[in-house]
């Protein structure tokens, strides 16, 4: 027993020792060397979900043999709240952060933390880019833009074609559209679809509240900083408590398991599509291809969602992660992203390019995406998100989850959202 | 609730064995059946979890319960090791590196201060094990703010000396093996050494610690487990990282837009088959030092 | 405690050979002094290792979190005064989330310790018998205790899912819950949730607890038994009457360490959650331990100085609990006899 044990003990360190030396080796390859002159330079790029650049990277990594790109895609929230920890320890963030809109007053209030890339030569990007989008990620006195836009979310439907035949529903995208001029309509289609097929129309409350309050002129809060939930955010909960109680939703959290499951499985028959949506349903469920189309979204326009690029100033190659944003910006890679993840650019000079305004997204039955998107986003008239819009949506969606998941009575609902959404607002 | 009206039947049914002591009367049909079903419980996660992570994502779904194994184990294996936000392959690698550093540590520096106070005589060397005992009890994790605080003034958060430091020493350690060294190190022996002029390292090292294997191999089998298992300190320091352990890789695993639970169970499978060899191992040991540290303490 | 400790006769080392002189005392040579360091010195030299590192990242921080807590160390706005003063304390007494998060700590805490350590009782008593391949049993109560459990956690979260999980799945077969709309969502309300971030902690638990336990009874004198054959005790009488009291010392360390443990749960709840980083418990706190909130608190929040108070909250809790329960257990399992 003893000798045995003996034995064990020495192939273990040997083992262990020997690990230890691949670690050494395999650390050096990845950090170290860096900051040699000349030397490789890794870029590490934080963001969510899937913005479309992997093959971005092979191709950039290829013309730039010095430069290495590394993908860091996490949780929407999380990454959001990983940046300002990193912010404030002063290391640790990447060195080009992917900040969404929905957190952009957040850190443009600390422009200091980033790096100006007026004084990188952004300036002359101005003019190309919406003008709202521009000025979203500029600082309040207009000295400092923190980043470049890579998409905008605009609005429509993503729905099932298969499914909506099964229930007797018009397929045709331009008929589906005329269904639901408003959300009162969409919610009748719903009880139409429920009724007949006995499944569920949509896949959760919370992408109805979304986008219903990106289409309203105020969001949670005014320019003011003062939290508003009697405007926009009534309405949206409004109507997504009675799509709820009409028993319309599968109330599936969305970006969880359960509901990617839902993609494949049918769980739900309709939901609303910004044009990010469409690489995460491609990505999600590959098997359902040619079974989705995309129609209007009711009550018209509307925005959810849209992202920025930005260079923390705490990076160590600054000017290295400029020339890969200013890269990644450049029409040709936006139309790349634009075909292979649908996110659709910031800059609308590419909305009559060729390449975008006759592009037909096979997966989603050859529908038009390059058409439909753009239209929706030279129309828009963007909100004000304010510092605190990260955390409040996040405190109100809770609630609608909670009400999904019968904890909470409906009618009690609207109390506690507006509860829960000045405590997070205050935190 | 079964285990009660079976025992309860069988002692009624067999009056004969009365008065044996338990662990002197052989098991009976219903005693193999309830460890049986006790067993089953124990496994069933840990077999399911390799179920899932060798098949595809249908099976997650399926009821009643995928219960074969699929063939699609590599297939999930490559997609983990393959992200590269994840570090998966370094993540096992920092794993090993933090336990069989902190075990060598533990084993190291525990059994010397161990041997100290079991066999050397000094000056407060009673009131400085009281203080040993005293803090047995202490949970650290009740410190990690401050933990935090500290390692960002030596620079250390983010990288694995933050989780290596505050492992390297256990009071526990020192505890166990003081009590093996005064149980099993005989006195005359070390006496006999002194008088044939042994040093107190070489008496350290050719006496004690051939004579406490067994101990060294519990404590570091309960060590290295602990510390490759441990999660909510290296979560704080290490996320968001480069150097993740495996445990904070498989939570990012299970994070992100993308959960996908065959990979999810294939990481933290082959994150525990070192724990599991290591139970086939050294199970022997690992158990007899858990009912001995409970019969001492 | 104490042992007879070598104690050699200095003077039997003194006898070597006398003349190489020097340093203070010229009557000591070289060895002699080498031995005096050996003797005096090493011992501390032994243990200042553990002293040092122990005081450096285990006993500091556990004090410095006292002087933290009376801070605003809110880390993303520098500009609040340096101290606080009992501001944060001030600010648990009113802080809905503390209140609920301690609620549900001990809510799960009870619905862990009870059948983990009940259960524990049974399985040792069930392993305190003859059998064969005596070993293999023991190790395999061992097996959840060597799992990671952020591995088991992803398991069970998989387990208690609404739509796919085999919990609902079982229970539906003895005719609770249901499909659809019927079936039960173990992550909207507090009891579901407890009940299931309490079986993980049982999962986990139970075997380990099953083998000090039956350390416990094997150490139990033999005769015990045989005097309690004559009032015809069955195995079950026995367990309560003689095993039980007999063991009562490790059942008060099992219980203290499991108020110890349970009450800075955190893995569990944690990763329970759908969205594993966002430390909520739930869109509502359902199942949101201190020890989570503190994590959110601290850094998710960046309020160090506020999350450094709720550990020294938690700290006297468990002092507080742990002693408690120890008394209560002296009680119960004492009293039966």
């Amino acid at each position: 027993m003893k000798r045995s044990w003996l034995q064990w003990a020495r192939a273990a360190t040997v083992g262990a020792l020997s690990l230890v030396m691949v670690a050494a080796c395999s650390g050096k390859s990845t950090t170290g060397g860096s900051d040699a002159a000349g030397g490789p330079v890794t870029l590490k790029i934080n963001f969510w979900g899937d913005f479309g650049l992997q093959d971005l990277k092979t191709r950039y990594e290829a013309d730039h043999p010095n430069i290495k790109i590394q993908l860091n895609s996490g949780e929407y929230n999380a990454q959001h709240e990983d940046l300002q920890k990193k912010l404030v320890a002063g290391s640790g963030a990447p060195d080009i952060a992917a900040i969404d809109e929905g957190f952009m007053v957040q850190f443009r209030s600390q422009s200091d933390k980033f790096v100006n890339l007026l004084d990188k030569g952004a300036g002359s990007y101005e003019s190309k880019y919406l003008p709202w989008k521009w000025k979203q990620s500029l600082s309040a006195d207009g000295k400092t833009q923190i980043g470049l836009g890579t998409d905008v979310g605009g609005l429509a439907m993503c729905y099932r074609t298969d499914l909506f035949k099964a229930a007797g529903l018009p397929t045709d995208r331009d008929q589906v559209s005329a269904l639901w001029p408003t959300w009162d309509k969409f919610i009748g289609v719903g009880q139409q679809y429920t009724a007949k097929t006995n499944k569920k129309f949509i896949d959760s409350g919370t992408n109805l509240f979304n986008p219903i309050l990106g289409q309203q002129p105020v969001g949670f809060y005014n320019e003011q900083e003062q939290l508003q939930m009697d405007g926009g955010p009534k309405v949206a909960f409004d109507y997504t408590i009675k799509a709820i109680k009409a028993g319309l939703s599968a109330n599936l959290a969305s970006f969880q398991a359960d509901w990617d499951k839902g993609f494949t499985s049918g769980s739900f028959a309709v939901l609303a599509c910004p044009a990010w949506m469409l690489g995460h349903i491609k990505d999600t469920a590959p098997g359902t291809q040619g079974k989705w189309d995309i129609a209007a979204v009711p009550g018209g326009g509307g925005n959810w969602g849209g992202s920025f690029l930005t260079i923390p100033k705490q990076g160590k190659h600054v000017d290295e992660a400029y020339q890969l944003l200013e890269w990644l910006v450049q029409p040709e890679q936006q139309i790349e992203i634009f075909k292979k993840v649908g996110n659709l650019p910031s800059q609308p000079a590419l909305y009559s390019d060729p390449a975008i305004a006759d592009f037909k997204n096979p997966f989603f039955n050859n529908a038009p995406v390059g058409q439909i998107f753009p239209k929706m986003a030279q129309g828009l008239t963007p909100q004000y998100l304010g510092k605190k819009n990260g955390p409040t949506r996040v405190a109100v969606e809770n609630v609608i989850t909670r009400v999904q998941n019968k904890s909470l009575k409906p009618d009690a609902a609207w109390a506690e959202a507006v509860k829960e959404a000045e405590k997070a607002g205050k935190s | 609730m079964s285990a009660i009206t079976a025992l309860g039947k069988r002692g009624r049914s067999r009056p004969a064995l009365l008065g044996r002591a338990p662990q002197d009367t052989p098991a009976g049909v219903g005693t193999y059946l309830l460890l049986a079903v006790t067993f089953l419980f124990a496994a069933f996660p840990l077999y399911w979890m390799f179920v899932i992570a060798t098949s595809t994502d249908e099976a997650l779904a399926k009821l009643p319960p995928a219960v074969i194994p699929g063939d699609q184990f590599l297939v999930n294996l490559r997609e983990v090791f393959s992200l590269q936000d994840v570090y998966f392959a370094a993540s096992l690698v920092n794993s090993v590196i933090v336990a069989t550093v902190v075990t060598a540590s533990v084993l190291f520096f525990c059994s010397l201060a161990g041997f100290a106070f079991a066999k050397l005589r000094f000056k407060g060397s009673r009131g400085l094990m009281l203080f040993v005992v005293l803090t047995l009890t202490v949970p650290n994790q009740l410190g990690i703010v401050a933990l935090y605080i500290v390692m960002g003034k030596l620079g250390w958060n983010g990288t694995l000396l933050a989780v290596i430091a505050p492992g390297l020493v256990t009071a526990f350690g020192v505890f166990y093996m003081r009590q093996f060294i005064v149980n099993t190190v005989p006195d005359e022996l070390v006496e006999s050494a002194r008088v044939d002029g042994a040093s107190t390292m070489r008496i350290y090292a050719n006496i004690v610690l051939p004579t406490i294997r067994p101990a060294l191999a519990v404590l570091g089998l309960l060590t290295f487990v602990a510390t490759w298992n441990d999660f909510q300190w290296p979560l704080i320091t290490l996320s968001g990282t480069d150097f993740p352990t495996s445990m904070v890789a498989i939570s990012d695993l299970a994070s992100g837009n993308y959960v996908i639970y065959r990979r999810v169970l294939a990481g933290a499978f082959i994150a525990t088959v070192p724990l599991l060899v290591m139970l086939f191992i050294g199970g022997r040991q690992i158990v007899r030092g858990i009912m001995e540290g409970a019969v001492k303490s | 405690m104490s042992t007879t400790r070598a104690a050699p006769a200095p003077s039997s080392r003194r006898a070597v050979p006398a003349g190489r002189s020097g340093g203070d005392d010229p009557r000591l040579t070289w060895r002699d002094r080498l031995y005096r360091f050996d003797m005096r010195y090493l011992p501390y030299l032994m243990i200042a290792p553990f002293f040092l590192l122990f005081i450096v990242f285990g006993l500091f921080p556990l004090l410095f979190n006292g002087v933290v807590s009376l801070r605003n160390y809110q880390l993303d706005d520098p500009t609040l005064p340096y101290w606080a003063g009992f501001d944060n304390f001030a600010r648990l007494f009113g802080d809905e989330d503390f209140w609920n998060a301690l609620y549900n700590t001990f809510g799960i805490f009870l619905l862990s310790s009870v059948p983990q350590l009940l259960l524990a009782l049974v399985v040792a008593s069930l392993l305190n018998r003859k059998l064969r391949a005596q070993t293999w049993w023991r190790v395999g109560a061992l097996l959840p205790y060597v799992t990671p459990i952020v591995a088991s956690t992803m398991v069970f979260s998989a387990f208690f899912s609404r739509t796919y999980g085999m919990a609902n799945w079982l229970l539906g077969m003895v005719g609770i819950g249901g499909s659809g709309d019927a079936a039960i969502d173990w992550r909207a309300d507090k009891l579901h949730s407890w009940i299931a971030v309490a079986t993980m902690v049982n999962w986990k638990w139970i075997g380990y607890n099953a083998l000090l336990y039956l350390a416990a009874m094997q150490s139990i004198p033999r005769d015990v038994y045989e005097a309690a054959a004559i009032d015809g005790a069955g195995p079950w009488r026995q367990l309560w009457r003689i095993t039980v009291p007999m063991i009562q010392p490790v059942i008060v360390f099992t219980v203290v360490l499991s108020t110890i443990g349970g009450l800075q749960l955190f893995t569990e709840p944690m990763l329970f959650d759908l969205n594993s980083q966002a430390a909520t418990g739930g869109p509502n706190g359902e199942w949101q331990t201190i020890a989570q909130l503190i994590y959110k608190v601290g850094w998710k929040d960046l309020d160090l100085g506020y999350a450094a108070a709720m550990s020294w909250a938690l700290f006297l809790i468990i002092l507080i609990v742990a002693g408690l329960n120890t008394l209560l257990t002296n009680r119960l399992s004492g009293g039966r006899r």
